[in-house]
C-alpha cells in the first residue's frame, strides 16, 4: 500500500512468506503430479495465488520487481517448453508427442523415471502462472489497485 | 540429371529464405548469389533434355506427401522442360537485372525474398506430377505476385492493383481446387500421370461440364483472358523486373500450361472448343485494339501481353497437332521478346525517367545496345524474319487456316491482330529511338556507359536468343515433339522451318505486313479512332465495377458483422445457450425410460444431499441476492460445493482444481467488483421472465443429457484403457495427470494455447483502455 500510515508490517511479512511456501509447494505439486495428486495445472494455480496475495498488499510493482519478467514471457517460455516436448520424439523419428522416458536407478531415491512428460507439465505450470498474473496484474494496474 | 529437380527446387524455395540472412553479408551483391539458383536449374533441365528424347516422360514420385495422395511428384517431359527452361532462363536474367534495378530501393531483401519465392512456386507448378501439388504452387504464385504486384506499398494504386490481381486469380484458384477434387474423385487418384494413363474418358462423365467450367474460370482468371483480363494492365504498378517477369514466362502462363497439361484429360468436346476459340479470339483482339491507345510503354506492352495470351488460348481451343505446335512455339516467342521488352522498357524508364512514348525520342543516341535489343525483340514481335517471332506466328496462320467452319471469323481478326501488332511495333521503334524524328530531344539521366553490363544483359540475350531460335528452330524440333507427345499422346514429327517458300500463309503475312504500315502511316486517326472506342469501352470500366461490387460486399459483410456481432453481452448468452439447447433437442433421445440406470440407483449418501441442498440454496440466494457481492460469494459457495463433490467421490485432483480455480475466481471478482456501477433492477418484468424461462430450460436439458449420458453405454468406457496403461506405458500413477500430460496432450496444449489467447485478449483490452484514458 502506498500510505505508510496504514502499513501493516505483520501481514506484509505473512504474505512474503506465504508467497514462498506456496512457490515451494507448488514446484513440490509439479514434480509429484505423475504419481499423485498434483501437476502442472494445479501447481499453476497454487504458485499464483501466492503471486496474487503478495500482489495485493505489495503492489504489482512489488511484484514485478520480484518475478524479474513481464508475466507475458512466462507463456512463452512455457509455451516454448511444450513445444519442445512435443517435438523431442521427432528427432528419434517418433510420432509427435510421443513420451519418451530415461530410466535411471539412483540408489537413494530408487527408481526414477524422467520423461518428456515432465518437460510438457512444466510448460504447462508456466503458462498457467503467465496467463493469471497476466490477467491480475493488467487488472489491478489499470484499476489502480495500488 | 533429372532426379535432382525436386532437390533444386526446394533450393530456390530455401533461397528464398535465406534472403534475410544473406543480405547483410551480400548488399548489392545478392541478386549475383541468388541468380546461381535458377541458373542451376536452367542448365540441368537443359541437360536432361538430351535424357527424355523425343517420347520419354521421366516421373520423379517423392517419398514425402502432405496426405495420402496429395505429394510433391515431379515429372520431366518435353511440356514442363519448354516452361521450366523460359521460366530459369528469364528467371536468372531478371534477377540479375533487378538486382541493379531495384538498388535505390528500401526493402531490397523483401523484394528478392518474394521474388524467389515467386520462381519457385511457379518452377514447382510446371514440373509439379500431382494435381494437388500444382494446386498448391499455382496459389503460391498467386499470394507471391501479389506481394510482388503491391511491392510500393505506399502507393493507393499498386495496393488496389495487388488486390485487384489476388481476388481475380485467388477466385480462379478456388476453381481450379474444386476442379482437381472433382477429376481426384473420378480417377481416385491426384498423380497426373496415373490420371493419363488411367484411361477413364472424362468427357463422357456426368460432371464433366462442371470440371471444364470450374478448370475454364481458373486458366482465364490466371491467364487474363476476357472479361477478367483487367487485371493484367494493373498489375504493370510492379517494379519493372517483376513485370518482365510475370508477362513473359510465368503467372500468366501458368493458365496457357494448365490447359496444355489438361489436354489429354478433358479436351475433345465441343464445350472445350469454342469456349476456348470464343475467349481467345475476343482477348486476342482486344488486347491488340486496346494497345495502340496507350502512350505508356509498359501499358502498351501489357495489352500485347494479353493480345498474346489470346492467341495461345485460341490455339489450345483448335486442338489440332498443328496448333498445338503454333502454341508451344509462339509461347516461346512470347516469352524471349516480351520479356526483352519489358526490360528495354525499365532501362529507358531508369535512364531518361518516364515511359510515356509521346515524349521519348531519340534513343538511339544515347542507348544503341538497348535500341537493337529492343528493335529485334520488336521485329519478333511484328513476326517479321529474321526472328523466331517469323516461325511462330506462320505456324499460327496455318493453324487458324486450318480449322474447317470457324477460319472465317478467326483468320480476319487474327490478322487484325497481327495487323496491329505490326503498326505498334513501328510505332514504339519510331517514337523511342529512331533519330530522325521532330520531337525534341530528352534529357538522360544514364547513359549506356553509366549502367552495368548485367543490366543491359537480359534483353540481350533475349533478343540473341530470339534471332539464333529465328536462324536455327530445328533446335527445337525435338523438345517440342516430345511437349506434343505429351499434350496429344501420340507420336508427332515436328519440323520447325524459318521459310516455307512462296505460299498462301506467306501472302498473309506480307498482306498483314503491308496493313499494319499502313495503319502506322495513319496511326494519328487511327489512335483518335481507337481512343474514342476505349473512352466508350470506359462506360464498363471493368476494374471499377470489380472494385465497386467488392465495396458493396464488404458493406453488406459490415452491416451483417454489426448485426451479428451487437455487443450485448446478454444476448450473445441468450443465442448461445438456446442454439445449443435447440441442437441437444433436436438430437436427443426424448423415451426417458432408459433414464434409470441399469443397476438401479446407489444408496443414497447423507453427506452428499447435504452438499447439494447448501449448494441449491446458495444459487436461490445468489439468484435474488439484491447486492452483487453476496451474489458472488453464494456463486462461490456453489463452486466449493461441486468441489467438494469431487472430492467425496474421489477426484482429488479436478478437486483441487476447483478449489483453487474457484479461489482465483472469488479474488478477481472482489477486485474489480468496486468498480462497476451499483445493483440495479435494469431489465423489465418481460425479459425477467424470459431469461427464468431460458435458465431453467438449459438447467432442465443439460440435466437430462446428464442422465442420458450414464445410461449411453455403447463402447467399452476409454478410462479403462487409461487405468490399464498409465503406470505400464506411460509411468504415472496419477491416471488424471498422464491423461493431461501424455494421453491426451493434444489437448492439453490446445487449451493452453486458448488460455494464453484470453491473456493476450485481455492484456490488449486493459492496455488500450489505459492508453486511451493517459491522452
Amino acid at each position: 500500500m502506498n500510505n505508510n500510515n496504514l502499513r501493516n508490517i505483520i501481514l506484509e511479512n505473512i504474505v512474503t512468506l506465504f508467497r514462498k511456501f506456496m512457490v515451494i509447494y507448488s514446484i513440490y505439486l509439479l514434480l509429484r503430479g505423475h504419481n499423485n495428486p498434483g501437476g502442472g495445472f494445479i501447481a499453476g494455480i497454487i504458485a499464483s495465488t501466492g503471486f496474487i496475495f503478495f500482489a495485493i498488499i505489495h503492489g504489482t510493482k512489488a511484484l514485478q520487481n520480484i518475478i524479474k519478467i513481464q508475466p507475458q514471457k512466462f507463456i512463452a517460455i512455457g509455451l516454448s517448453f511444450v513445444l519442445i516436448a512435443a517435438f523431442l520424439p521427432v528427432i528419434s523419428s517418433k510420432e509427435v508427442l510421443t513420451g519418451l522416458w530415461i530410466h535411471t536407478k539412483i540408489p537413494v531415491l530408487g527408481e526414477l523415471h524422467l520423461g518428456t512428460p515432465l518437460i510438457f507439465d512444466t510448460g504447462v505450470f508456466l503458462v498457467v502462472i503467465g496467463v493469471i498474473l497476466t490477467i491480475v496484474i493488467s487488472i489491478m494496474e489499470v484499476l489502480k489497485w495500488n | 540429371m533429372s532426379e535432382y529437380l525436386p532437390l533444386l527446387i526446394g533450393l530456390l524455395f530455401l533461397s528464398g529464405i535465406l534472403v534475410p540472412v544473406l543480405y547483410p553479408i551480400f548488399k548489392q551483391r545478392l541478386g549475383w548469389v541468388l541468380s546461381l539458383a535458377p541458373l542451376t536449374i536452367f542448365i540441368l533441365v537443359l541437360i536432361s533434355l538430351g535424357d527424355i528424347g523425343t517420347q520419354t516422360i521421366k516421373l520423379l514420385p517423392s517419398d514425402f506427401s502432405l496426405l495420402p495422395g496429395i505429394d510433391f511428384a515431379f515429372r520431366m517431359d518435353g511440356l514442363s522442360a519448354i516452361f521450366g527452361l523460359l521460366i530459369t532462363g528469364i528467371g536468372f536474367l531478371v534477377v540479375l537485372y533487378a538486382s541493379w534495378y531495384m538498388k535505390k530501393y528500401n526493402r531490397q531483401a523483401h523484394f528478392f525474398s518474394y521474388l524467389m519465392f515467386f520462381m519457385a512456386a511457379m518452377t514447382g507448378l510446371v514440373f509439379s506430377d500431382n494435381l494437388m501439388g500444382l494446386f498448391i504452387f499455382w496459389e503460391l504464385t498467386s499470394v507471391t505476385s501479389f506481394l510482388l504486384i503491391g511491392f510500393d506499398h505506399h502507393l493507393e494504386k499498386s495496393r488496389q492493383a495487388a488486390l485487384q490481381s489476388l481476388l481475380i486469380t485467388g477466385f480462379g484458384g478456388l476453381c481450379l481446387l474444386f476442379a482437381a477434387i472433382l477429376i481426384g474423385q473420378i480417377a481416385g487418384t491426384y498423380q497426373i500421370s496415373e490420371i493419363i494413363a488411367s484411361g477413364i474418358d472424362f468427357t463422357a462423365h456426368p460432371q464433366y461440364q462442371l470440371i471444364f467450367i470450374l478448370l475454364l474460370v481458373a486458366v482465364l482468371t490466371k491467364s487474363a483472358q476476357f472479361p477478367f483480363h483487367f487485371w493484367l494492365p494493373g498489375a504493370m504498378q510492379a517494379p519493372t523486373p517483376v513485370s518482365a517477369y510475370l508477362h513473359s514466362a510465368t503467372m500468366v502462363n501458368a493458365g496457357i500450361y494448365l490447359l496444355l497439361r489438361m489436354h489429354p484429360v478433358l479436351s475433345g468436346t465441343i464445350l472445350w472448343k469454342y469456349s476456348l476459340i470464343l475467349a481467345g479470339v475476343i482477348t486476342m483482339f482486344l488486347g491488340a485494339w486496346f494497345s495502340m491507345g496507350q502512350k505508356d510503354l509498359k501499358r502498351i506492352l501489357a495489352f500485347t501481353t494479353i493480345s498474346a495470351l489470346g492467341t495461345m488460348v485460341l490455339l489450345i481451343g483448335v486442338g489440332t497437332p498443328l496448333s498445338m505446335e503454333a502454341t508451344l512455339v509462339f509461347f516461346i516467342v512470347h516469352g524471349l521478346y516480351k520479356g526483352g521488352l519489358f526490360m528495354v522498357a525499365g532501362i529507358i524508364d531508369k535512364s531518361t525517367g518516364t515511359r510515356d512514348i509521346t515524349v521519348l525520342s531519340k534513343l538511339w543516341k544515347s542507348l544503341p545496345a538497348t535500341t537493337i535489343f529492343g528493335v529485334l525483340a520488336l521485329i519478333s514481335m511484328a513476326g517479321l524474319p529474321p526472328m523466331l517471332g517469323f516461325v511462330g506466328k506462320e505456324l499460327v496462320y496455318v493453324a487458324k487456316i486450318q480449322l474447317p467452319g470457324l477460319s472465317w471469323i478467326i483468320l480476319p481478326l487474327g490478322v487484325g491482330a497481327n495487323i496491329m501488332m505490326v503498326a505498334i511495333s513501328l510505332t514504339v521503334f519510331v517514337e523511342v529511338f529512331y533519330t530522325r524524328s521532330k520531337k525534341t530531344t530528352i534529357p538522360i539521366h544514364y547513359t549506356e556507359k553509366k549502367l552495368p553490363w548485367y543490366f543491359i544483359l537480359g534483353p540481350g540475350v533475349l533478343a540473341l536468343a530470339g534471332l539464333l531460335l529465328g536462324l536455327f528452330p530445328a533446335g527445337l524440333n525435338q523438345v517440342i515433339s516430345n511437349a506434343l507427345f505429351v499434350t496429344k499422346n501420340h507420336v508427332v514429327d515436328v519440323h520447325l522451318l524459318l521459310w516455307h517458300g512462296f505460299n498462301e500463309v506467306l501472302l498473309l503475312s506480307i498482306f498483314a505486313i503491308f496493313l499494319g504500315v499502313m495503319v502506322f502511316i495513319y496511326r494519328k486517326p487511327v489512335t483518335q479512332f481507337i481512343k474514342k472506342t476505349i473512352k466508350w469501352f470506359d462506360i464498363y470500366h471493368l476494374p471499377t465495377i470489380f472494385m465497386n461490387v467488392m465495396n458493396q460486399y464488404l458493406k453488406i459483410a459490415g452491416k451483417n458483422t454489426q448485426r451479428i456481432q451487437h455487443g450485448y453481452h446478454r444476448y450473445y448468452l441468450i443465442t448461445f445457450f438456446m442454439v445449443t439447447l435447440g441442437i441437444t433437442a433436436f438430437q436427443i433421445n426424448w423415451n426417458f425410460s432408459d433414464l434409470v440406470p441399469f443397476g438401479g440407483f446407489t444408496t443414497i449418501r447423507i453427506n452428499i444431499v447435504i452438499l447439494l441442498m447448501v449448494s441449491a440454496l446458495a444459487v436461490l440466494f445468489a439468484v435474488f441476492s439484491m447486492s452483487r457481492l453476496s451474489a458472488i460469494l453464494a456463486m462461490g459457495v456453489v463452486g466449493y460445493g461441486i468441489g467438494l463433490l469431487y472430492l467425496l467421490y474421489g477426484a482429488i485432483d479436478l478437486a483441487i482444481t476447483q478449489f483453487l480455480a474457484e479461489t482465483v475466481i472469488m479474488v478477481l471478482f472482489v477486485m474489480v467488483i468496486y468498480y462497476l456501477p451499483k445493483f440495479a433492477k435494469l431489465s423489465n418484468k418481460k425479459s425477467r421472465v424470459r431469461d427464468i424461462i431460458i435458465s431453467l430450460a438449459v438447467g432442465a436439458g443439460v440435466t437430462i443429457v446428464v442422465l442420458h449420458s450414464r445410461a449411453l453405454n455403447n463402447h467399452e468406457p476409454i478410462s479403462n484403457f487409461f487405468a490399464e496403461n498409465s503406470f505400464i506405458k506411460a509411468h504415472g500413477k496419477n491416471i488424471v495427470n498422464v491423461i493431461l500430460v501424455d494421453f491426451r496432450a493434444l489437448d492439453t496444449l490446445g487449451e493452453i494455447t486458448v488460455l494464453t489467447l484470453a491473456a493476450i485478449g485481455v492484456y490488449s483490452l486493459f492496455r488500450f483502455t489505459v492508453k486511451k484514458e493517459n491522452k
